[in-house]
């Protein structure tokens, strides 16, 4: 079960890019706080703070209890927007937990006993259908992961959500269907030969640059034969290069 | 090598790459992945050569995934051709990559095997890449 993190924001009066770039000028992250019927909240978190958090794992899956100047939120993080290049946070999303407690929250899977599955030994592949999975349970009884055993698994097994054994208070989302988790699948085999036998059949055609390089047979569109003309007057232009 | 089945056209124009990549930034498949850190015209020479080496250093083991197709035929004109008399023939396929982008997933592979083979690959593509890792 998770312990509630503590984290320290200050509010950000003005919402808004301009407002939200110079946070972050400033050397902080902004956040929003929403739900639970009250009016949104715009506020600052210090970088640093939040990005041990975010390394530190299980930042959505967590309560957080954060600390606007005073007035304490419970609250759990939605989303966490990154830099597409460098994968810091640049946005936080906060809701507020209801006051039944109950919250639905994504938990990780973690497949444990890989080398006592004769499946895997014998080349076999674990194929992760779902790295995590949606469930309701109460804000402070939020399972850190759900552990799945591979011991005695084959190929051509699956393991379903019936699988899962979940601590008392925790119930799936999807209740409808016994949804797959992973499978194990059978080793590919022969992939490494189909893409040499690609690859050769493409190199004649790449290296004949000389005699007519627009026939590499690369394209080959159904509407090839009104376009063929500009690649053959490329075959005259090559004519003066060739008498030198 | 990757190239795409038909087209509707055989020419394209050279365009230029601008920007960060907006989507395919983070891991979908894989636990262990491979992101580009500038932007770039990644041939699909290049690219198999990657794949190899990849699927090289993991012994074929687990999966992998290929984020990326090329799908931009480049022309070039002969060696010692005047200027003018029309674009050059198509001569191969890349795939336009913007920073940000991931372009190999890699699962069910221990992840320290996964973390070397995926800088093998790395360093058979043109650009900076860095290896990107599931934060749960």
């Amino acid at each position: 079960m998770s312990e509630l993190i503590t984290l320290k924001a200050t509010a950000r009066p003005r919402a808004g890019k301009g407002a939200a770039r110079q946070a972050r000028r400033d050397g902080n992250v902004p956040a929003v706080i929403y739900g639970n019927q009250e009016t949104p909240e715009t506020i600052n978190l210090e970088y640093n703070e939040l990005w041990k958090q975010v390394l530190r794992g299980h930042f959505t899956s967590t309560a957080i209890e954060l600390d606007v100047q005073g007035t304490k939120h419970i609250v759990l993080a939605r989303d966490v927007q990154v830099d597409p290049v460098r994968d810091t946070p640049l946005h936080v999303d906060f809701q507020r937990v209801g006051k039944d407690g109950v919250i639905r929250v994504s938990i990780p899977m973690h497949f444990v006993n890989e080398t006592q599955s004769p499946g895997l030994k014998r080349g076999g592949v674990l194929n992760i259908v779902r790295h995590d999975v949606e469930v309701y349970c109460p804000y402070d009884k939020i399972p850190r992961y759900f552990e799945i055993s591979l011991e005695g698994m084959e190929i051509g097994r699956s393991i379903h959500i019936s699988a899962v054994t979940m601590p008392e208070g925790v119930s799936p989302v999807i209740k409808n269907r016994d949804f797959t988790i992973a499978t194990i699948a059978g080793a590919l085999k022969g992939e490494e030969e189909t893409t040499t036998t690609t690859a050769e059949a493409g190199a004649p055609a790449a290296d004949a640059k000389g005699a007519a390089p627009a026939a590499g047979g690369k394209a080959a569109p159904a509407a090839a034969a009104g376009k063929a003309a500009p690649a053959a007057k490329a075959a005259p232009a090559a004519k003066p290069a060739a008498k030198k | 090598m990757l190239q795409p089945k038909r087209t509707k056209f055989r020419k394209q124009f050279k365009g230029r790459i601008h920007g960060a990549a907006k989507s395919g930034t983070t891991l979908a498949y894989g636990e262990v992945g491979l992101k580009a850190m500038e932007p770039e015209r990644l041939s699909a020479r290049q690219i198999e050569a990657a794949r190899r080496a990849i699927a090289r250093h993991t012994k074929r083991a687990g999966r992998m995934w290929l984020r990326i197709f090329p799908d931009v035929p480049v022309s070039k004109k002969p060696a010692e051709v005047r200027m003018g008399s029309g674009k050059g023939s198509p001569e191969l396929w890349v795939a336009r990559v913007k920073p940000g982008r991931i372009i190999f997933e890699l699962g069910g592979v221990n992840q320290q095997v996964a973390k070397e083979a995926l800088i093998l690959g790395a360093a058979k593509l043109p650009i900076k890449c860095r290896v990107v890792t599931r934060i749960e």
